[in-house]
């Protein structure tokens, strides 16, 4: 398992010899040779970048960054040496230079969170908890069995009468009480839960 | 912004043919060439210095002119061969040996001599044309030396520039010792390495837009 990841993380010596020759070819100007080796290398290039920057946006940022790199100084390949480290290089280069601008703006900009956004008064920030509760909520319901999560989006979500729902699902008023009475317990023993977990 | 697999198409799309680089050791050759020719159309121009012969027979003075010719030499084919991305770190000690003998050898001689006051009132001193030759050998190497490194501002701007102003800077100390009779070392030192320091603060402040106007553009792609 653990040799199968480090062959994975590192190209492997045929895959080198590879793309060194569509490298030459690509200095030859042969195009379909080049965007073989582009779609080929970013694989690697983004698990190169992602061991040092963890959100997705960066981690393509990066390995754009690499690529545009790669053909400014396409020239700069000798086809006699190996790609892997060429390309290596450049990548390194690149995530510092990421690196570091990270931590500049790290020293001068903080991220804007939704606590920043709130007020003294206490009716003010009832937005933020509202949301996650309303979201908490929504995750429950969808985790009930089928007949009680029809009963309580038809009774309570869309504040249906019994008549309505019984016309609308087909399911008697008696069974559509027993389901929404289930419903409800199981609600307040799945976010009961989530609270203690929190 | 654009997706990766679009960069990809654009760039396959729009490459063209290039010219492959010749090896670090080529480059660095055609670059001292070019500072032989500099040196040779000073020498007729300028003429070597009077005492030159007698000087050579000096041990002190022979040491210190091969070492700083040896300096520039090994700085150039440093410079040139870590410009390259996959080439070692350690390419930058190689004129390190060089340059301590060098240093070892410095005198103040120019930096004293800004004017005379004699007889004959306010005159410029032998420093001003010191510093003429100084300008006059420096400057068109400096400028090769940006072209022809221009690549290497995308990978190590800092470390290239740095070894480059010491090859430019022992070339012309060694330029100033065959046609000036004081010894100029330290103002060369101050006046490259100083070069070279602005270039690599103004590269920090500026990032990779330094060699963007003979570098080839990264951006240009996305610009379009």
């Amino acid at each position: 398992m653990a040799r199968d990841e480090a062959a994975s993380e590192k190209p492997s010596m045929d895959e080198r010899l590879d793309w060194s020759t569509l490298m030459a070819r690509a200095q030859d100007g042969d195009r379909d040779a080049y965007r073989r080796l582009l779609g080929d290398v970013t694989p690697y290039l983004r698990s190169l970048v992602a061991r040092h920057h963890r959100n997705p946006c960066d981690v393509e940022d990066v390995v754009q960054d690499i690529l545009l790199t790669v053909h400014a100084i396409r020239r700069t390949y000798d086809p006699k040496r190996p790609f892997g480290p060429w390309l290596a290089a450049i990548a390194k280069r690149r995530i510092i230079d990421r690196l570091r601008k990270q931590g500049r703006s790290r020293l001068r900009e903080s991220a804007l969170e939704e606590g920043h956004e709130t007020f003294a008064a206490p009716d003010a920030n009832l937005h933020a908890a509202a949301a996650w509760d309303e979201r908490a909520l929504r995750a429950a319901v969808a985790s009930l069995p089928a007949g009680q999560r029809q009963a309580v989006t038809l009774l309570k979500l869309r504040e249906m009468s019994l008549k309505e729902a019984s016309a609308a699902s087909g399911m008697s008023v008696a069974s559509l009480k027993v389901a929404t009475h289930r419903a409800l317990k199981s609600l307040r023993r799945i976010l009961g839960q989530r609270r203690n977990d929190r | 912004m654009i997706t990766t697999p679009d960069l990809i198409e654009q760039l396959a799309a729009t490459t063209t043919p290039v010219r492959r680089l010749r090896p670090p050791l080529l480059r660095a050759g055609l670059w001292l060439l070019f500072a032989a020719f500099i040196l040779a159309l000073l020498a007729a121009g300028h003429g070597v210095r009077p005492d030159l012969g007698q000087r050579l027979h000096q041990p002190a003075f022979v040491a210190g002119m091969a070492a700083s010719l040896l300096t520039g030499v090994l700085a150039a084919v440093a410079a040139f061969t870590i410009s390259l991305p996959d080439r070692s770190h350690r390419w930058l000690l190689l004129p390190a040996p060089a340059l301590v003998v060098w240093i070892s050898t410095i005198g103040y001689g120019c930096l004293t001599d800004w004017v005379s006051i004699g007889p004959n009132g306010v005159q410029l001193g032998e420093t001003v044309r010191c510093f003429a030759t100084l300008v006059l050998t420096s400057l068109p190497l400096s400028f090769a030396m940006l072209v022809m490194l221009r690549y290497a501002g995308l990978l190590r701007p800092r470390a290239v520039a740095m070894t480059g102003c010491l090859a430019v800077a022992a070339i012309t100390a060694t330029a100033l010792s065959l046609f000036h009779d004081l010894d100029a070392t330290l103002m060369i030192l101050i006046w490259n390495l100083g070069t070279a320091a602005l270039i690599v603060g103004l590269g920090g402040a500026l990032g990779r837009r330094l060699f963007s106007w003979v570098a080839p553009r990264a951006g240009s792609i996305q610009d379009r």
